[in-house]
């Protein structure tokens, strides 16, 4: 088994963090992600929108005042391929 | 955090994986807030309850009636702040729905308090012993798990004592069982 079987989408050290963060939490604001992924807003902002696209996060846009909130939660079609995922990665680690 | 551009081995997986999950439970919400304006609260209504006995006020149980504006503000309270820090976690979940499954609970028992003899006091800290211990358990907090017992042994005594004591009793056991664990709570550094 190579690395391609497991989803590219969840092989990436930042996607898997937002949404390892996600599956333990109901929801999660963008500031929290990027407190506890340490990266940039550019970077996770595109990776956000990465896994919005696949279905397996959604984004939910509004505003606390005038600032713009930006608030995600984990899908049932994401939790599926985190579990997928992890399934996978332990069938490669027991080889 | 590097970009996804840097392959990451299986192993490195598993441990990013636990490590967030890690992070993020972390911070369960502990909220001294509402202990503390509840148990004020229901001091004030129990003690007010007991004057207007003493003083054969025929309807003694409308002090009870400031607890409206409390809930209101509660659920505006509550409903505004989500969190402190951008997360809303499944015991937080839980948790908000316990308190407002007690607070139907006890809106319910007043509404029908004739069908139980307006035995409402022991009732209302028995039932009131279930929320406050769960929360304890939820937030590994043993003063508040105390508090739990509190209540339950507060409503035994409060059947045995005659009707006249039972708000005094449901002041007591709400020092005890809420108020103390409330201002440790709010005082505990972590």
């Amino acid at each position: 088994m190579a690395f391609k079987d497991l989803d590219p989408l969840l092989h990436s050290q930042l996607r898997l963090a937002v949404m390892s963060v996600l599956l333990s939490v109901e929801s999660a604001e963008f500031t929290f992600l990027k407190e506890k992924t340490g990266s940039t807003a550019g970077n996770l902002s595109v990776q956000l929108d990465k896994l919005s696209e696949a279905g397996y996060i959604s984004v939910e846009k509004t505003f606390k005042g005038k600032k713009p909130l930006t608030t995600c939660r984990i899908t049932r079609k994401g939790i599926k391929a985190f579990e997928d995922y992890v399934s996978a990665l332990k069938q490669y680690i027991s080889k | 955090m590097d970009t996804e551009s840097r392959q990451i081995s299986p192993e490195e997986s598993l441990h990013l994986i636990a490590n967030m999950i890690r992070l993020a439970q972390g911070k369960m919400q502990r909220n001294a807030f509402y202990f503390l304006l509840w148990g004020w609260i229901i001091i004030a209504c129990n003690v007010g309850m007991y004057l207007l006995m003493r003083f054969s006020y025929p309807y003694p149980w409308v002090i009870w009636a400031i607890t409206i504006p409390a809930w209101i503000f509660t659920i505006v309270k509550a409903s505004k702040k989500t969190s402190g820090d951008g997360t809303v976690t499944h015991m937080d979940r839980i948790s908000m729905w316990l308190w407002i499954m007690f607070g139907v609970i006890i809106f319910t028992l007043m509404s029908f308090g004739s069908k139980i003899n307006y035995q409402l006091g022991p009732v209302i800290l028995l039932v009131g012993a279930l929320p406050t211990f769960v929360s304890g358990i939820m937030i590994r907090f043993r003063p508040l798990i105390a508090g739990g017992l509190v209540f339950w042994i507060s409503g035994i005594v409060s059947f045995l004592v005659s009707p006249e004591f039972q708000p005094l009793v449901g002041a007591a056991a709400i020092i005890c069982g809420y108020l103390i664990p409330g201002y440790m709570l709010k005082n505990s550094k972590e």
